[in-house]
Protein backbone atom coordinates (compact mmCIF):
# COMPACT_ATOMS: atom_id res chain seq x y z
CA UNK A 1 0.00 0.00 0.00
CA UNK A 2 1.18 3.51 -0.70
CA UNK A 3 1.01 6.12 2.01
CA UNK A 4 -2.03 7.59 0.33
CA UNK A 5 -3.82 4.26 0.35
CA UNK A 6 -2.91 3.70 4.00
CA UNK A 7 -4.28 7.13 4.84
CA UNK A 8 -7.49 6.45 2.97
CA UNK A 9 -7.91 3.08 4.70
CA UNK A 10 -7.30 4.57 8.13
CA UNK A 11 -9.38 7.74 7.88
CA UNK A 12 -11.57 7.97 4.78
CA UNK A 13 -12.92 4.51 3.96
CA UNK A 14 -16.26 3.65 5.53
CA UNK A 15 -16.27 7.14 7.07
CA UNK A 16 -13.75 5.95 9.66
CA UNK A 17 -12.85 9.52 10.62
CA UNK A 18 -16.18 9.58 12.42
CA UNK A 19 -14.94 6.85 14.74
CA UNK A 20 -11.99 8.98 15.85
CA UNK A 21 -14.27 11.93 16.34
CA UNK A 22 -16.78 9.95 18.41
CA UNK A 23 -13.89 8.47 20.35
CA UNK A 24 -12.47 11.91 21.04
CA UNK A 25 -15.93 12.99 22.18
CA UNK A 26 -16.04 10.19 24.73
CA UNK A 27 -12.48 10.89 25.87
CA UNK A 28 -13.25 14.56 26.44
CA UNK A 29 -16.60 13.84 28.06
CA UNK A 30 -15.06 11.49 30.62
CA UNK A 31 -12.10 13.78 31.29
CA UNK A 32 -14.37 16.81 31.67
CA UNK A 33 -16.73 15.27 34.21
CA UNK A 34 -13.86 13.58 36.03
CA UNK A 35 -12.04 16.93 36.28
CA UNK A 36 -15.13 18.57 37.81
CA UNK A 37 -15.57 15.76 40.33
CA UNK A 38 -11.85 15.79 41.05
CA UNK A 39 -11.74 19.55 41.55
CA UNK A 40 -14.69 19.67 43.93
CA UNK A 41 -13.91 16.56 45.94
CA UNK A 42 -10.20 17.34 45.89
CA UNK A 43 -10.73 20.82 47.40
CA UNK A 44 -12.94 19.35 50.10
CA UNK A 45 -10.32 16.68 50.84
CA UNK A 46 -7.57 19.32 51.05
CA UNK A 47 -9.59 21.38 53.55
CA UNK A 48 -10.32 18.20 55.53
CA UNK A 49 -6.64 17.37 55.49
CA UNK A 50 -5.70 20.80 56.86
CA UNK A 51 -8.38 21.03 59.53
CA UNK A 52 -7.26 21.09 63.12
CA UNK A 53 -8.79 21.28 66.55
CA UNK A 54 -8.45 24.48 68.55
CA UNK A 55 -5.31 23.12 70.21
CA UNK A 56 -3.67 22.59 66.83
CA UNK A 57 -3.99 18.79 66.77
CA UNK A 58 -5.31 17.27 63.50
CA UNK A 59 -9.08 16.76 63.36
CA UNK A 60 -10.67 13.34 62.70
CA UNK A 61 -11.49 14.38 59.13
CA UNK A 62 -7.76 14.90 58.54
CA UNK A 63 -7.20 11.18 59.02
CA UNK A 64 -10.13 10.31 56.75
CA UNK A 65 -8.69 12.50 54.00
CA UNK A 66 -5.16 11.13 54.29
CA UNK A 67 -6.48 7.56 54.30
CA UNK A 68 -8.45 8.29 51.13
CA UNK A 69 -5.45 9.81 49.38
CA UNK A 70 -3.26 6.89 50.47
CA UNK A 71 -5.65 4.27 49.14
CA UNK A 72 -6.26 5.97 45.81
CA UNK A 73 -2.59 6.68 45.20
CA UNK A 74 -1.63 3.20 46.32
CA UNK A 75 -3.64 1.33 43.68
CA UNK A 76 -3.48 1.43 39.86
CA UNK A 77 -6.16 3.48 38.18
CA UNK A 78 -6.96 0.66 35.75
CA UNK A 79 -7.78 -1.53 38.69
CA UNK A 80 -9.92 1.21 40.24
CA UNK A 81 -11.80 1.46 36.96
CA UNK A 82 -12.35 -2.31 36.82
CA UNK A 83 -13.50 -2.39 40.44
CA UNK A 84 -15.92 0.45 39.76
CA UNK A 85 -17.28 -1.24 36.60
CA UNK A 86 -17.46 -4.87 37.73
CA UNK A 87 -18.14 -4.49 41.47
CA UNK A 88 -19.23 -1.11 42.80
CA UNK A 89 -21.47 -0.01 39.93
CA UNK A 90 -22.17 -3.44 38.49
CA UNK A 91 -25.83 -2.60 37.88
CA UNK A 92 -25.06 0.47 35.78
CA UNK A 93 -24.54 0.12 32.07
CA UNK A 94 -23.68 3.77 31.58
CA UNK A 95 -19.96 3.35 30.88
CA UNK A 96 -19.23 7.07 30.59
CA UNK A 97 -20.79 7.71 33.99
CA UNK A 98 -18.86 4.89 35.65
CA UNK A 99 -15.59 5.95 34.04
CA UNK A 100 -16.13 9.65 34.91
CA UNK A 101 -16.79 8.72 38.50
CA UNK A 102 -13.82 6.40 38.70
CA UNK A 103 -11.39 8.93 37.21
CA UNK A 104 -12.95 11.74 39.23
CA UNK A 105 -12.46 9.87 42.50
CA UNK A 106 -8.92 9.08 41.43
CA UNK A 107 -8.10 12.64 40.37
CA UNK A 108 -9.53 14.05 43.62
CA UNK A 109 -6.69 12.43 45.56
CA UNK A 110 -4.06 14.17 43.44
CA UNK A 111 -6.00 17.44 43.30
CA UNK A 112 -6.26 17.47 47.09
CA UNK A 113 -2.48 17.29 47.39
CA UNK A 114 -2.11 20.14 44.88
CA UNK A 115 -4.64 22.31 46.72
CA UNK A 116 -3.11 21.48 50.09
CA UNK A 117 0.38 22.42 48.90
CA UNK A 118 -1.03 25.61 47.34
CA UNK A 119 -2.64 26.64 50.62
CA UNK A 120 0.44 25.81 52.69
CA UNK A 121 2.59 27.91 50.34
CA UNK A 122 0.65 31.05 51.33
CA UNK A 123 2.56 32.88 54.06
CA UNK A 124 1.08 31.97 57.42
CA UNK A 125 1.17 35.61 58.45
CA UNK A 126 -1.84 36.10 56.16
CA UNK A 127 -3.93 33.73 58.28
CA UNK A 128 -2.60 35.28 61.50
CA UNK A 129 -3.43 38.79 60.33
CA UNK A 130 -6.98 37.71 59.48
CA UNK A 131 -7.42 35.99 62.82
CA UNK A 132 -5.94 38.93 64.73
CA UNK A 133 -8.71 41.14 63.31
CA UNK A 134 -11.34 38.76 64.67
CA UNK A 135 -12.14 37.05 61.37
CA UNK A 136 -12.85 33.34 61.70
CA UNK A 137 -10.56 30.74 60.20
CA UNK A 138 -13.16 29.99 57.52
CA UNK A 139 -13.56 33.64 56.55
CA UNK A 140 -9.81 34.23 56.35
CA UNK A 141 -9.47 31.08 54.29
CA UNK A 142 -12.18 32.19 51.88
CA UNK A 143 -11.34 35.87 51.45
CA UNK A 144 -7.57 35.87 51.88
CA UNK A 145 -5.79 32.52 51.74
CA UNK A 146 -7.65 30.62 49.02
CA UNK A 147 -7.53 33.47 46.47
CA UNK A 148 -3.76 33.62 46.95
CA UNK A 149 -3.44 29.83 46.88
CA UNK A 150 -5.12 29.83 43.45
CA UNK A 151 -1.98 31.26 41.88
CA UNK A 152 0.09 28.39 43.26
CA UNK A 153 -2.52 25.85 42.32
CA UNK A 154 -3.15 26.63 38.64
CA UNK A 155 0.12 25.34 37.10
CA UNK A 156 0.18 21.89 38.79
CA UNK A 157 -3.57 21.64 38.32
CA UNK A 158 -3.11 22.03 34.58
CA UNK A 159 -0.62 19.22 34.75
CA UNK A 160 -3.13 17.07 36.60
CA UNK A 161 -5.85 17.68 34.01
CA UNK A 162 -3.49 16.80 31.19
CA UNK A 163 -2.54 13.57 32.93
CA UNK A 164 -6.20 12.86 33.51
CA UNK A 165 -7.11 13.38 29.87
CA UNK A 166 -4.44 10.95 28.73
CA UNK A 167 -5.19 8.43 31.45
CA UNK A 168 -8.72 7.99 30.09
CA UNK A 169 -7.06 5.96 27.31
CA UNK A 170 -7.55 2.91 29.53
CA UNK A 171 -11.35 2.97 29.36
CA UNK A 172 -11.11 0.40 26.55
CA UNK A 173 -10.81 -2.07 29.44
CA UNK A 174 -14.49 -1.58 30.17
CA UNK A 175 -15.51 -1.57 26.49
CA UNK A 176 -15.83 2.17 26.02
CA UNK A 177 -14.91 3.35 22.55
CA UNK A 178 -12.75 6.32 23.36
CA UNK A 179 -10.14 7.76 21.01
CA UNK A 180 -7.45 5.18 21.77
CA UNK A 181 -9.84 2.28 21.41
CA UNK A 182 -11.19 3.69 18.15
CA UNK A 183 -7.67 3.78 16.71
CA UNK A 184 -7.06 0.30 18.01
CA UNK A 185 -10.26 -1.02 16.39
CA UNK A 186 -9.43 0.54 13.05
CA UNK A 187 -5.97 -0.98 13.23
CA UNK A 188 -7.51 -4.42 13.65
CA UNK A 189 -9.77 -3.82 10.63
CA UNK A 190 -7.10 -2.53 8.25
CA UNK A 191 -4.17 -4.63 9.53
CA UNK A 192 -2.17 -1.44 9.47
CA UNK A 193 -0.93 0.17 12.68
CA UNK A 194 0.92 3.32 11.67
CA UNK A 195 -1.83 5.62 10.45
CA UNK A 196 -4.51 5.04 13.12
CA UNK A 197 -2.12 5.03 16.09
CA UNK A 198 -0.06 8.02 14.99
CA UNK A 199 -3.29 9.73 13.98
CA UNK A 200 -4.75 9.26 17.46
CA UNK A 201 -1.49 10.48 19.01
CA UNK A 202 -1.63 13.65 16.92
CA UNK A 203 -5.23 14.29 17.99
CA UNK A 204 -4.35 13.89 21.70
CA UNK A 205 -1.39 16.20 21.21
CA UNK A 206 -3.44 18.93 19.57
CA UNK A 207 -6.13 18.83 22.26
CA UNK A 208 -3.59 18.97 25.06
CA UNK A 209 -1.63 21.74 23.40
CA UNK A 210 -4.83 23.78 23.21
CA UNK A 211 -5.50 23.08 26.90
CA UNK A 212 -1.96 24.15 27.82
CA UNK A 213 -2.35 27.43 25.96
CA UNK A 214 -5.67 28.14 27.67
CA UNK A 215 -4.16 27.47 31.10
CA UNK A 216 -1.27 29.78 30.28
CA UNK A 217 -3.71 32.61 29.60
CA UNK A 218 -5.51 31.95 32.89
CA UNK A 219 -2.25 31.87 34.83
CA UNK A 220 -1.05 35.18 33.41
CA UNK A 221 -4.37 36.76 34.23
CA UNK A 222 -4.18 35.61 37.84
CA UNK A 223 -0.64 36.91 38.22
CA UNK A 224 -1.65 40.43 37.27
CA UNK A 225 -2.39 41.56 40.84
CA UNK A 226 1.31 40.89 41.63
CA UNK A 227 2.63 43.82 39.67
CA UNK A 228 0.23 46.63 40.20
CA UNK B 1 -7.48 46.12 81.40
CA UNK B 2 -5.36 43.06 80.64
CA UNK B 3 -4.23 40.94 83.54
CA UNK B 4 -1.88 38.05 82.94
CA UNK B 5 -1.63 35.42 85.64
CA UNK B 6 1.23 32.95 85.76
CA UNK B 7 1.48 32.41 82.00
CA UNK B 8 3.64 29.46 80.97
CA UNK B 9 4.41 28.53 77.38
CA UNK B 10 6.35 25.41 76.46
CA UNK B 11 7.26 24.43 72.93
CA UNK B 12 8.05 20.82 72.14
CA UNK B 13 11.15 20.44 70.00
CA UNK B 14 11.46 17.90 67.21
CA UNK B 15 13.62 15.65 69.39
CA UNK B 16 10.98 15.59 72.11
CA UNK B 17 12.77 17.95 74.49
CA UNK B 18 10.80 20.89 75.82
CA UNK B 19 11.66 24.54 75.34
CA UNK B 20 10.36 26.74 78.19
CA UNK B 21 9.72 30.02 76.40
CA UNK B 22 7.61 31.67 79.10
CA UNK B 23 8.18 30.59 82.69
CA UNK B 24 5.33 32.10 84.64
CA UNK B 25 4.53 35.71 83.88
CA UNK B 26 2.29 37.95 85.95
CA UNK B 27 1.47 41.42 84.76
CA UNK B 28 -1.32 43.94 84.49
CA UNK B 29 -1.72 46.48 81.74
CA UNK B 30 -3.93 49.39 82.76
CA UNK B 31 -6.16 51.41 80.47
CA UNK B 32 -4.18 54.06 78.59
CA UNK B 33 -0.75 52.68 79.49
CA UNK B 34 1.96 52.25 76.89
CA UNK B 35 3.94 49.19 77.88
CA UNK B 36 7.18 48.75 75.97
CA UNK B 37 8.89 45.37 76.11
CA UNK B 38 12.57 45.06 75.28
CA UNK B 39 15.07 42.27 75.69
CA UNK B 40 17.36 39.85 73.89
CA UNK B 41 15.97 37.67 71.12
CA UNK B 42 14.69 34.34 72.34
CA UNK B 43 13.72 35.92 75.63
CA UNK B 44 10.01 35.38 75.07
CA UNK B 45 8.90 38.93 74.17
CA UNK B 46 7.03 38.05 70.99
CA UNK B 47 5.57 34.87 72.44
CA UNK B 48 4.26 36.84 75.41
CA UNK B 49 2.67 39.42 73.11
CA UNK B 50 1.16 36.72 70.90
CA UNK B 51 -0.33 35.05 73.97
CA UNK B 52 -2.28 38.23 74.77
CA UNK B 53 -4.61 37.68 71.80
CA UNK B 54 -4.14 33.92 71.81
CA UNK B 55 -2.26 33.69 68.53
CA UNK B 56 -0.22 31.44 70.80
CA UNK B 57 -2.16 29.39 73.31
CA UNK B 58 -0.41 29.44 76.68
CA UNK B 59 0.45 26.03 78.12
CA UNK B 60 -1.00 27.20 81.43
CA UNK B 61 -2.10 30.38 83.16
CA UNK B 62 -4.91 32.88 82.72
CA UNK B 63 -5.34 36.04 80.68
CA UNK B 64 -8.14 38.34 81.78
CA UNK B 65 -9.24 41.05 79.38
CA UNK B 66 -11.89 43.49 80.59
CA UNK B 67 -12.95 41.02 83.28
CA UNK B 68 -13.27 38.10 80.88
CA UNK B 69 -10.96 35.10 81.11
CA UNK B 70 -10.00 34.68 77.47
CA UNK B 71 -8.00 31.49 78.05
CA UNK B 72 -11.28 29.80 78.96
CA UNK B 73 -12.11 27.54 75.97
CA UNK B 74 -15.73 28.77 76.14
CA UNK B 75 -14.69 32.34 75.33
CA UNK B 76 -15.35 33.37 71.74
CA UNK B 77 -11.81 34.43 70.90
CA UNK B 78 -12.89 36.02 67.61
CA UNK B 79 -15.03 38.50 69.53
CA UNK B 80 -12.11 39.26 71.85
CA UNK B 81 -9.70 39.79 68.97
CA UNK B 82 -12.06 42.32 67.41
CA UNK B 83 -11.21 44.58 70.35
CA UNK B 84 -7.45 43.95 70.26
CA UNK B 85 -5.49 45.23 67.28
CA UNK B 86 -2.23 43.61 66.30
CA UNK B 87 0.61 44.86 64.13
CA UNK B 88 3.18 42.38 62.88
CA UNK B 89 6.86 42.64 62.09
CA UNK B 90 6.19 41.47 58.53
CA UNK B 91 3.11 43.73 58.02
CA UNK B 92 0.96 40.85 56.70
CA UNK B 93 -1.26 42.99 54.55
CA UNK B 94 -3.60 40.81 52.50
CA UNK B 95 -1.74 40.57 49.19
CA UNK B 96 -4.79 39.71 47.09
CA UNK B 97 -6.73 42.80 48.18
CA UNK B 98 -6.32 46.52 47.55
CA UNK B 99 -5.45 48.79 50.44
CA UNK B 100 -9.09 49.82 50.81
CA UNK B 101 -10.24 46.19 50.76
CA UNK B 102 -7.59 45.36 53.36
CA UNK B 103 -9.01 48.02 55.64
CA UNK B 104 -12.69 47.24 55.21
CA UNK B 105 -12.65 43.42 54.99
CA UNK B 106 -12.94 42.68 58.69
CA UNK B 107 -15.38 45.44 59.73
CA UNK B 108 -17.70 44.66 56.80
CA UNK B 109 -17.56 40.86 56.86
CA UNK B 110 -18.00 40.81 60.62
CA UNK B 111 -21.01 43.11 60.14
CA UNK B 112 -19.63 45.76 62.45
CA UNK B 113 -20.00 48.48 59.84
CA UNK B 114 -21.75 48.96 56.54
CA UNK B 115 -19.49 49.12 53.53
CA UNK B 116 -19.83 52.89 52.97
CA UNK B 117 -19.33 53.53 56.65
CA UNK B 118 -16.19 51.38 56.76
CA UNK B 119 -14.80 53.05 53.63
CA UNK B 120 -15.37 56.48 55.09
CA UNK B 121 -13.62 55.53 58.30
CA UNK B 122 -10.78 53.92 56.35
CA UNK B 123 -10.33 57.05 54.23
CA UNK B 124 -10.24 59.25 57.32
CA UNK B 125 -7.59 57.08 58.91
CA UNK B 126 -5.59 56.89 55.66
CA UNK B 127 -5.62 60.67 55.57
CA UNK B 128 -4.17 60.75 59.07
CA UNK B 129 -1.17 58.70 57.92
CA UNK B 130 -0.97 60.62 54.62
CA UNK B 131 -1.71 57.61 52.44
CA UNK B 132 -5.17 58.35 51.10
CA UNK B 133 -3.89 58.29 47.51
CA UNK B 134 -2.91 54.64 48.02
CA UNK B 135 -6.46 53.44 48.70
CA UNK B 136 -6.84 51.58 45.42
CA UNK B 137 -3.40 50.05 44.97
CA UNK B 138 -2.27 46.56 45.91
CA UNK B 139 0.20 46.07 48.78
CA UNK B 140 2.95 44.85 46.42
CA UNK B 141 3.41 48.40 45.12
CA UNK B 142 3.97 49.93 48.57
CA UNK B 143 7.19 50.53 50.47
CA UNK B 144 7.74 48.79 53.82
CA UNK B 145 6.98 51.93 55.79
CA UNK B 146 3.77 52.50 53.85
CA UNK B 147 2.74 48.88 54.36
CA UNK B 148 3.25 49.10 58.09
CA UNK B 149 1.35 52.37 58.42
CA UNK B 150 -1.51 50.78 56.52
CA UNK B 151 -1.32 47.68 58.71
CA UNK B 152 -1.73 49.96 61.73
CA UNK B 153 -4.70 51.66 60.07
CA UNK B 154 -6.20 48.24 59.29
CA UNK B 155 -6.23 47.42 62.99
CA UNK B 156 -7.60 50.84 63.90
CA UNK B 157 -10.56 50.34 61.54
CA UNK B 158 -11.89 47.83 64.06
CA UNK B 159 -11.89 50.49 66.84
CA UNK B 160 -9.73 48.37 69.15
CA UNK B 161 -9.39 49.08 72.86
CA UNK B 162 -5.75 48.03 72.89
CA UNK B 163 -3.06 47.72 70.24
CA UNK B 164 -0.33 45.08 70.27
CA UNK B 165 2.84 45.77 68.28
CA UNK B 166 5.22 42.90 67.54
CA UNK B 167 8.53 44.50 66.51
CA UNK B 168 6.75 46.82 64.05
CA UNK B 169 9.93 48.45 62.73
CA UNK B 170 12.34 45.51 62.66
CA UNK B 171 11.70 44.60 59.02
CA UNK B 172 11.99 48.16 57.76
CA UNK B 173 14.80 49.94 55.97
CA UNK B 174 16.30 52.47 58.42
CA UNK B 175 14.94 55.52 56.63
CA UNK B 176 11.37 54.23 57.02
CA UNK B 177 11.48 53.54 60.75
CA UNK B 178 10.69 57.13 61.63
CA UNK B 179 7.43 57.38 59.69
CA UNK B 180 6.05 54.29 61.44
CA UNK B 181 7.18 55.40 64.89
CA UNK B 182 5.55 58.80 64.27
CA UNK B 183 2.20 57.11 63.64
CA UNK B 184 2.63 55.08 66.81
CA UNK B 185 3.47 58.19 68.83
CA UNK B 186 0.39 59.91 67.45
CA UNK B 187 -1.66 56.92 68.54
CA UNK B 188 -0.09 57.04 72.00
CA UNK B 189 -0.92 60.74 72.29
CA UNK B 190 -4.53 59.95 71.44
CA UNK B 191 -4.63 57.79 74.56
CA UNK B 192 -4.56 54.33 73.01
CA UNK B 193 -3.56 51.49 75.32
CA UNK B 194 -0.48 49.93 73.72
CA UNK B 195 1.80 46.98 74.29
CA UNK B 196 4.88 47.29 72.12
CA UNK B 197 7.70 44.80 71.60
CA UNK B 198 10.56 46.73 70.02
CA UNK B 199 14.28 47.32 69.72
CA UNK B 200 13.77 51.07 69.39
CA UNK B 201 15.12 52.30 72.72
CA UNK B 202 14.39 55.92 71.81
CA UNK B 203 10.73 55.07 71.37
CA UNK B 204 10.68 53.17 74.67
CA UNK B 205 12.15 56.13 76.50
CA UNK B 206 9.91 58.72 74.87
CA UNK B 207 6.54 56.97 74.73
CA UNK B 208 6.61 54.20 77.32
CA UNK B 209 4.63 54.42 80.55
CA UNK B 210 6.57 51.42 81.75
CA UNK B 211 9.44 49.55 80.15
CA UNK B 212 9.76 45.81 80.73
CA UNK B 213 12.93 43.80 80.28
CA UNK B 214 12.19 40.24 79.29
CA UNK B 215 14.83 37.55 79.22
CA UNK B 216 14.86 33.81 79.81
CA UNK B 217 11.06 33.66 79.72
CA UNK B 218 10.40 36.03 82.63
CA UNK B 219 9.94 39.76 83.20
CA UNK B 220 13.34 40.38 84.72
CA UNK B 221 12.91 44.06 85.35
CA UNK B 222 10.19 46.68 85.14
CA UNK B 223 10.60 50.39 85.57
CA UNK B 224 9.66 53.85 84.38
CA UNK B 225 11.52 54.77 81.20
CA UNK B 226 13.86 57.21 82.98
CA UNK B 227 14.98 54.80 85.64
CA UNK B 228 14.97 51.81 83.32
CA UNK B 229 17.78 53.27 81.26
CA UNK B 230 19.65 55.21 83.93
CA UNK B 231 19.41 52.88 86.91
CA UNK B 232 19.25 49.30 85.67
CA UNK B 233 19.12 46.89 88.62
CA UNK B 234 20.08 43.49 87.30
CA UNK B 235 23.44 42.61 85.71
CA UNK B 236 21.51 41.11 82.80
CA UNK B 237 19.85 44.43 81.96
CA UNK B 238 23.10 46.36 82.45
CA UNK B 239 24.76 44.04 79.97
CA UNK B 240 21.85 44.34 77.55
CA UNK B 241 21.79 48.12 77.71
CA UNK B 242 25.55 48.35 77.23
CA UNK B 243 25.14 46.43 74.00
CA UNK B 244 22.18 48.30 72.53
CA UNK B 245 22.75 51.89 73.62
Amino acid sequence: MTIGEKFTAAFIAENRWQLYLKGLGITIEIAFFAAIIGLMLGTVLALMNLSTHKNGKPAVVHYLATAYVDIIRGTPSVLQLLIMWFIVMKSSNNGVLVASLSFGLNSAAYVSEIVRAGILAVDKGQMEAGRSLGLTKGMTMRYVVLPQAMKNIIPPMGNEFITLLKETAIVGYVSLNDLTRAANLIQSRTYEAFMPLIGAAVIYFVVIKALTLALGVLERRLRRSDNR
Amino acid sequence: MITVKNIVKDFKNMDGSVNHVLRGIDYTVEQGQKIVIVGPSGGGKSTFLRCLNLLETPTSGDIIFDGENITDPKTDINKVRQRMGMVFQTFNLFNNLTVMENLTLAPVKLKIMKEEEAEEKALNLLRRVNLEEKADVYPSSLSGGQKQRIAIVRSLCMNPEVMLFDEPTSALDPEMVGEVLDVMKQLADDGMTMVVVTHEMGFAREVGTKVLFMADGIIMEENTPDKFFTEPQTPRLKEFLSKVL
